[in-house]
């Protein structure tokens, strides 16, 4: 009954994949899977299409009161265990508003300990790594958290196969250590089809759906099914976020030692074109 | 008007009967759709309201702002829950205080449900903004080169070192320190944001439980203001169902002592009741609510509606012996007080119709539905009393009266003794009389000018109370928990669209020209955009249309055109930087006159904490730098606070940067906590503020404008002392005109509003020499002694000319005035004044105030009418008996 990742969200954002078998598998009806096959190939499916990945996203954030605010950035992802869905790197570089112009993050996905992050705050001149934190914290002031863009550890979480329908696969996804999240259980629709995400509902402490991913639209790029266009409503932080991304490429040809701590003050322009 | 008191007098059945069926119908309107709501919906059912923000009505500006700023800042009411612990040496830092106030944390986001009334929305406490320990962030430094976000409280301590390990991060952070750890380490508090303000009466109900079942040392005080007027509501109820009818207990047997006859004394009561009944009745049917002013309708009724009874009853009691005919007695009694009885029912009534010229609301409502209860209570009266007597019979008034007593040979009572006594001593010493008036009332002058107006809802309750209590206590620990806010907003910029193009495209071609980095050989998308700009310049109804269409402009032709998409890019980082230019509170010159107000508000002595973006801004700016306090500062740039605060907002909680700016960055609010909420201490934070920014010009034009409901506080007691003096010298006027028309002389209605004028004089001339502060209670008593102290005037003026028409002489007429006439003015001093002390035992100071005051305006309207009247009668009587011949004559009435 294992199943992780699911995170909702940004499928796309981190582009990679781990086989596109997986999507090409997709199950006949007969041949159910098992749960923890399922929570794998989901969790690769949205999280490791490919090798590695580019991409320019579009965060809408809408605030409860109709204002909206933008940021556009591009993301770069690669793999560093391209047999598993585990380990991954990932570059986002901000170029939108003004004011948060060559702003950049680095996430290192490690497959038994905290990820390692580091920010880079250009008009303070800073580098800062950020230590030790939760994942259940906000992505650049959106709705989405830092778990929702690189993906949840499966193991962090029970997962039961509730219901299986024509189109998905209904998952409900309990925290083994309750008091590190602020939700009390999770359920996840996946497309029978491609393992993709589709929807998320998280439910609070006084029982009640507060927070929701719904993957918009889904594109197949290279052979890889992709949200494209995905949304998260908190009615706990209030509004939403909807995250655009577009100039998607998979298995693109990407230097992992860029990756690095250094190459946040001096963005790859190369592959931010 | 004679057919009526002699119907009541013929038919006495009748008109029991219909006064029983108007208070049953009258009853059933309101008990009905109260008790069940959905059967007779076209009823107005009775609702409560212990809301203070309805002083002031709804399109108030001063409410409309407060709205419209909790709307944009996502403020909330709140229940603010103190915990105290002052057995541990750290307080509540310790594991097992800790411990449970997490398990308290916990239990409280699960008080939300879903709403009935709106299908997709919820009701109950407002999760995501809720502040406790464990749900509020704490960033820190983590080691060189690094930082760290995390809950403050992510989990209950296992040890006390962790517990103390949360007091010290708590007190790095501003926001926190003083707000939820109190400054001396020892308390927290836990902020509990509601849906709405009624939902606090459940809130705070399962909170209690959950607290019942604790075992630890520490203490729990909720309080907050929306738990406060709950707990109002509820007392309210508790006074309207004991302490009223207490009084009217007290007040009975008060009238028992002086007309020895149950059912006279029934009768009365049976008046005071209909009366209540007939004007709280109207007053629900017509959908009003019960207002903390509208509850105490009828505390004010009662002693108006037993006045004229009590002159009923107090002249036949005095008469009955000398025909022994109920008739004739009652109708001689009628005759004489009819009129007086009629203008004094109309002065009251016009005294408390003119609280309709105040702009308040509920004072309006308390003002007309006690007037309608006054002149119900005089209808009732001279149609019921008589009647009663009527239907008393003949044996039950066997040895009643007063010449029986006389006739007995009885010595006579003291009160006749003494009220013989005042007579002659009044008329000899008028001189002195007036002479100690005179003084009396400089000293009044003086009292007056020393009142302090001042009004504070909390002091609604005793001192003993857990609401007081918990004020005292939160007060003595954190920086304050009356709560006001401060918005500074940048004014919408004046420059028209076109205007503001023509600057633009010069920018531009600044840009173009300096032809630096991405913009090098970038001529040509400038010259584009040049073009677009003054295109667009016609159309574009605002700046930020015109920017946006530009941007779509860009958006459009990016992909397709000959120019590098560099030189697209840099004209899009144009656009964002002229947006940018308007996000005033991303300017360090901006943020830094904030953090002078705040500095400012802290040497006002009232306030003990505020907190406002620059808190945020700087404390994240501290820990991304080294830590220390050095860089507990504003960052240099526009940039650098953007980047501050998308920093902040990478945390748990990237909403709670609204609560302090609104996302266009125009409007920014400081919270300011005061530990006092004295209307007079709020007065003093604005006018200290006024002060403040008149001498230190803010930047971008800021304007400053208040809002809270402490400041709304202040706003309605200017309206309210301003409403009162201006009713009050309204329904002064109309008194005299009246007085002059009943008694065709201007001099006799002067000397009417003298004992009047010295009443109201002296009272608030006490107010202000003790000290007591004028609020809202006291403002509306000068309504009723206005209506109380001229009763007793018109009583004895009226009386003083009729016998002076018989008799021809004052000296005659005086022990004639001060027999029966007096004894009624007496009477009616006594019950109502004791009658009213019941009230002393209401659970809430306002009604206290008003049965002391009543019980003092009573008294001291009786005396100035017996004491001052006499001596000013005495000194003028050359004068007013000139004119007596065309007065009143007791056959006119």
């Amino acid at each position: 009954m294992k199943y992780s990742r699911i995170s909702c969200s940004t499928v796309a954002l981190i582009m990679t994949f781990v086989t596109a078998a997986v999507a090409a598998d997709a199950q006949p009806e007969s041949a159910a899977p098992s749960v923890e096959e399922i929570v794998n190939s989901s969790n690769c499916a949205a999280y490791y299409p490919g090798d590695s990945g580019r991409a320019d996203v579009l965060i809408v954030i809408k605030d409860d009161k109709g204002g909206e605010r933008m940021r556009q950035a591009t993301m770069l992802r690669v793999d560093t265990d391209p047999d598993g869905c585990t380990t991954q790197k990932s570059y986002v570089y901000f170029h939108r508003p003004a004011d948060l112009n060559k702003t950049a993050f680095l996430v290192w996905k490690n497959p038994d300990k905290v990820d390692d992050r580091w920010l880079y705050l250009p008009a303070l001149d800073l580098v800062k790594r950020i230590a030790d934190s939760d994942k259940r914290t906000s992505f650049v002031g959106s709705h989405y958290f830092y778990e929702d863009v690189t993906g949840r550890n499966i193991n962090d979480d029970i997962h039961e196969l509730v219901e299986t329908t024509a189109r998905h696969f209904v998952m409900k996804n309990t925290p083994k250590d309750p008091k590190s999240v602020e939700f009390t259980e999770y359920t996840v629709w996946i497309d029978r089809s491609n393992y993709i995400p589709m929807k998320v509902e998280y439910t609070d402490r006084s029982g009640a759906v507060y927070r929701v991913y719904e993957a918009l639209t889904v594109e197949t790029i290279q052979g890889h099914p992709t949200a494209t266009r995905a949304r998260i409503s908190d009615s706990h932080i209030k509004g939403e976020t909807t995250i655009t991304f577009s100039n998607i490429r998979y298995d693109v040809e990407l230097d992992e030692k860029v990756f690095a701590e250094r190459y946040l003050r001096n963005p790859p322009r190369k592959y931010l074109q | 008007m004679d057919w009526l008191i002699s119907y009541s007098v013929d038919k006495p059945g009748m008109v029991g009967r219909v006064l029983l069926l108007v208070s049953l119908t009258l009853l059933a309107i309101v008990a009905l759709p109260s008790l069940w709501p959905d059967t007779f919906t076209g009823l107005h059912p009775l609702k409560v309201d212990t809301d203070p923000e309805n002083m002031l009505s709804r399109d108030e500006p001063a409410r409309v702002f407060h709205n419209e700023m909790k709307r944009a800042f996502s403020l909330y009411d709140m229940v603010v829950l103190g915990i105290v612990n002052e057995h541990h040496p750290d307080g509540v830092f310790n594991r097992d205080s800790l411990g449970r106030i997490y398990r308290l944390g916990e239990y409280a986001k699960t008080l939300s449900a879903p709403d009935p009334d709106q299908p997709g929305s919820r009701t109950g406490v407002v999760i995501g903004d809720i502040i406790t320990p464990q749900d509020v962030d704490n960033i820190e430094q983590a080691g060189p080169g690094a930082v760290r976000f995390e809950w403050l409280m992510d989990r209950p301590p296992a040890t006390d070192a962790e517990a103390l390990a949360v007091r010290e991060k708590a007190r790095r952070i501003p926001f926190l320190d003083d707000t939820v750890i109190s400054d001396d380490g020892a308390a927290l508090a836990l902020y509990i944001p509601l849906t709405s303000k009624d939902e606090s009466y459940e809130v705070a109900g399962k909170l209690r439980e959950m607290i019942a079942g604790f075992d630890g040392d520490e203490r729990y005080y909720i309080t907050g203001l929306p738990v406060s007027e709950d707990q109002f509501g509820v007392e309210m109820f508790i006074q309207m169902a004991v302490s009223a009818p207490l009084a009217m207990i007290v007040v009975s047997l008060l009238m028992f002592y002086f007309f020895k006859r149950v059912v006279l004394v029934a009768a009365t009561m049976g008046v005071a009741m209909v009366s209540v009944i007939v004007a709280m009745g109207l007053l629900v049917a017509t959908g009003n609510t019960v207002h903390i002013m509208s509850s105490m309708i009828p505390i004010f009724i009662m002693p108006i509606a037993v006045l004229d009874s009590i002159h009923i009853l107090s002249e036949f009691f005095d008469r009955y012996d000398d025909s022994k005919d109920r008739r004739d007695t009652v109708t001689g009694v009628m005759d004489v007080l009819f009129r007086p009885m009629l203008f004094t029912s109309l002065t009251t009534a016009a005294g408390f119709l003119s609280l309709a010229l105040t702009p308040i609301p509920p004072v309006q409502v308390f003002g007309l539905f006690v007037a309608i209860g006054v002149m119900v209570a005089w209808l009732v009266t001279i149609t019921f009393i008589p009647a009663c007597i009527m239907l008393m019979s003949r044996e039950s008034l066997q040895g009643y009266g007063a010449a029986f007593t006389r006739n007995t040979g009885g010595k006579a009572p003291f009160i006749t003794r003494l009220l013989a006594w005042t007579g002659r001593q009044t008329s000899v010493y008028a001189r002195f009389v007036i002479l100690g008036v005179s003084a009396a009332s400089i000293v009044a002058v003086y009292g007056i000018s020393q009142i302090v107006i001042n009004d504070n809802p909390v002091r609604w309750f005793e001192p003993d109370h857990e609401i007081r209590v918990a004020d005292r206590i939160l007060n003595a620990h954190f920086g304050g928990t009356y709560m006001a806010y401060l918005a500074l907003a940048a004014p919408d910029t004046d420059t028209s669209p076109v205007e503001y193009a023509l600057a633009l495209a010069a920018r531009m071609e600044t840009r173009r020209n300096a032809g630096t980095g991405a913009a090098a050989g970038s001529t040509g998308v400038y010259g584009l955009l040049q073009k677009e700009v003054l295109r667009l310049a016609g159309s574009a109804a605002t700046r930020q249309e015109l920017l946006q269409q530009l941007e779509s402009f860009v958006d459009s032709r990016r992909g397709q055109r000959q120019e590098p998409a560099d030189a697209w890019f840099d004209a899009l980082l144009l656009i964002d930087r002229e947006r940018q230019a308007g996000h005033v509170f991303k300017q360090p010159d901006a943020l830094a006159y904030i953090k002078r107000l705040q500095q400012h508000l802290l040497t006002t002595g009232v306030v003990g904490k505020s907190n406002s973006v620059v808190d945020i801004v700087e404390t994240v700016n501290r820990e991304l730098h080294t830590g220390d306090e050095q860089d507990l500062r504003i960052p240099d740039s526009p940039d650098a606070v953007a980047q501050t605060m998308l920093t902040f907002q990478s945390g748990h909680r990237p909403q709670d940067l609204w609560h302090f700016v609104t996302p266009d960055f125009r409007t920014a609010s400081i919270w300011v906590q005061m530990k006092s909420g004295d209307n007079r201490d709020m007065s003093r934070v604005v006018a200290a503020i006024d002060r403040f920014v008149a001498e230190n010009p803010p930047p971008y034009a800021l304007a400053h404008r208040w809002f809270g409901l402490n400041y709304l506080n202040v706003i309605w007691q200017e309206k309210m002392v301003n409403g009162m003096l201006y009713a009050l010298s309204g329904s002064f006027v109309v008194v005299f005109l009246m007085m002059t028309l009943l008694f065709r002389s201007v001099l006799w209605g002067l000397l009417c509003m003298v004992p009047l004028s010295v009443t109201i004089g002296l009272m608030y001339g006490v107010i202000g020499l003790i000290g007591k502060d004028y609020d809202m209670p006291i403002a509306v008593l000068s309504s009723l002694s206005l209506g109380l102290a001229v009763d007793y005037a018109v009583h004895f003026v009226t009386r003083t000319r009729m016998l002076h028409d018989r008799t021809g002489s004052w000296s005659e007429t005086i022990p004639l005035v001060f027999a029966e006439p007096a004894r009624a003015i007496t009477r009616n001093a006594v019950v109502n004044g004791v009658g009213f002390l019941p009230l002393l035992a209401a659970p809430l100071v306002p009604y206290q105030t008003v049965g002391l005051f009543i019980a003092s305006i009573l008294l001291m309207a009786g005396i100035a009418t017996l004491v001052i009247l006499p001596a000013l009668i005495t000194t003028l009587q050359g004068r007013v008996f000139r004119q007596a011949a065309s007065g009143l004559q007791p056959d006119q009435a």
